[in-house]
């Protein structure tokens, strides 16, 4: 990459795709950025508690740099589309939630409409890539307070995650995190070969 | 006998278009492949309109592509996947005809002259022409923010205009190339997705008030443009861009259609 990649860039081509959800956690996203004056290289110091594990979470790992792999995503499955984002340089956090209303009107209804349609014809097509582009505009042009509700919250933030050991399976013979393994009879046993043998 | 005759709906009339059809597949972009039990094949772009299956018939509607029945344009693209290119790669581009950014394959370049600006100095760029597109090859020498156009003559004159660039700059405020009608971005470095991206229509070199500009992306599904826009009483105008691709902007005064293509980065 040679440029610096815009937000919203960033958040497509993490996602593979432009979808209202996305756009919904780019805004979000950006308004994190904005709000609590983050800097270029933020990932590290930012923790994510996302409530859903849909689209707009792509656009909050891929714009503020909190992923599962690096262990600053914490994953509640909510089924909402809330977001806190807490800085510690910053000992702040704010709770992000989209309005129940935010995605409810004419336009989006259609979209989605079409969006769990098995076989679109060509004019169906048409329609949804037009109003994709519609909703695309709506979502990016939106006042904030009209899509999300906010406020900054008090926020404690979890112990660094300490290194764990890593064990042996005495049946598959992979590694597994210490935490995660399972003494048995034979030996220590990793979750999969755990079940496998009938464990719970 | 179970095959079907197909009849294709021209412009109200009907016509016999293959007899006792075994199969029918319909493919992408509206077309339909079919078979007769005489091993005749033949695939065309149509829409099923009705099927009268107890009389064996089935009516096809054609599907006219916009190429067809619009005013043909000019545009051109940088042969890159890039939006930009660097410094010491060969420079390319291509220049097409058709409407909507749907290349009309069946034109034939007569004349096209295409030219490039950069600091105030025009030159002529050599052009080769294959399979109905023209390509452009500026070689490896240039550098900067170039404005290459191009200019056809036929039944109307066509003009079409892009911003080069090779290397990383900053460029700030953007010349006019001087077309008798042309499109200009307001801010050369500001084209994003999900922004306003402003330009200004200039007839001989004054702001054209009122006109009218169509825009399009690349890979659209419209058969026409899908964006319609008019100039304000400074000739400027401005879409949001939602799309992925290039845009093209294209305006018509007289008889003159002018296009300009916005080349995107990521
Ligand atoms: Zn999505
Ligand atoms: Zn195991």
């Amino acid at each position: 990459m040679c440029r610096d990649m815009p937000p919203l860039e960033l958040a497509i081509q993490f996602h593979g795709h432009i979808c209202p959800g996305l756009l919904m956690g780019v805004r979000a996203s950006e308004f994190a950025i904005q709000h609590l004056q983050l800097e270029r290289d933020r990932d590290e110091e930012l923790l994510a508690v996302v409530e859903t594990n849909s689209c707009g979470v792509d656009a909050i790992q891929s714009i503020l740099g909190c992923t599962f792999g690096k262990g600053n995503l914490i994953f509640k499955d909510y089924g909402k589309a809330v977001y806190t984002i807490a800085s510690r340089d910053k000992g702040k956090a704010i709770r992000i939630a989209q309005k129940f209303n935010a995605n409810r009107n004419p336009l989006f209804n259609r979209y989605r409409e079409l969006n769990i349609k098995d076989h679109l014809t060509p004019e169906e097509k048409t329609e949804q890539e037009n109003l994709l582009g519609q909703v695309f505009e709506s979502i990016m042009t939106a006042p904030f307070e009209d899509i999300f509700e906010w406020h900054e919250i008090e926020f404690d933030f979890p112990e660094k995650a300490e290194i764990r050991k890593t064990l042996q399976c005495s049946v598959c013979g992979e590694g597994v995190m210490d935490a995660r393994a399972v003494t048995t009879e034979p030996g220590v046993v990793c979750p999969t070969c755990y079940i496998d043998q009938g464990g719970e | 006998m179970c095959e079907a005759n197909v009849y294709i709906n021209r412009n109200g009339k009907e016509e016999l278009l293959m007899e006792k059809v075994d199969r029918m597949i319909p493919g992408d972009e509206n077309n339909i492949f079919m078979e007769s039990i005489f091993g005749e094949r033949r695939v065309i772009q149509a829409r099923i309109k009705e099927m009268q299956l107890v009389h064996h018939r089935i009516i096809l509607e054609e599907i006219k592509t916009a190429a067809e029945f619009q005013e043909q344009e000019i545009w051109l693209t940088l042969d890159t996947e890039h939006g930009h290119f660097h410094d010491g790669e060969e420079i390319r581009l291509n220049l097409f005809n058709g409407y909507n950014m749907k290349v009309n394959q069946d034109h034939v370049f007569s004349h096209p002259q295409v030219s490039m600006l950069q600091h105030g100095q025009t030159r002529e760029c050599p052009v080769q022409i294959n399979e109905g597109i023209v390509e452009v090859n500026l070689g490896e020498e240039a550098d900067g923010l170039m404005q290459v156009y191009a200019h056809e003559s036929g039944d109307k004159e066509l003009y079409a205009k892009i911003f080069l660039e090779v290397g990383h700059h900053h460029h700030h405020g953007v010349e006019p190339v001087g077309l008798p009608l042309e499109i200009i971005p307001s801010n050369y470095q500001h084209a994003r997705m999900g922004e306003n991206y402003e330009i200004q229509v200039l007839k001989n070199g004054l702001p054209l008030a009122g006109a009218k500009v169509k825009s399009t992306y690349a890979g659209t599904s419209n058969h026409d443009y899908p964006h319609h826009l008019v100039t304000d009483e400074d000739g400027k105008t401005s879409l949001f861009l939602t799309a992925r691709g290039n845009y093209l902007f294209s305006v018509a005064d007289g008889e003159i259609i002018s296009t300009f293509t916005l080349t995107k980065s990521f």
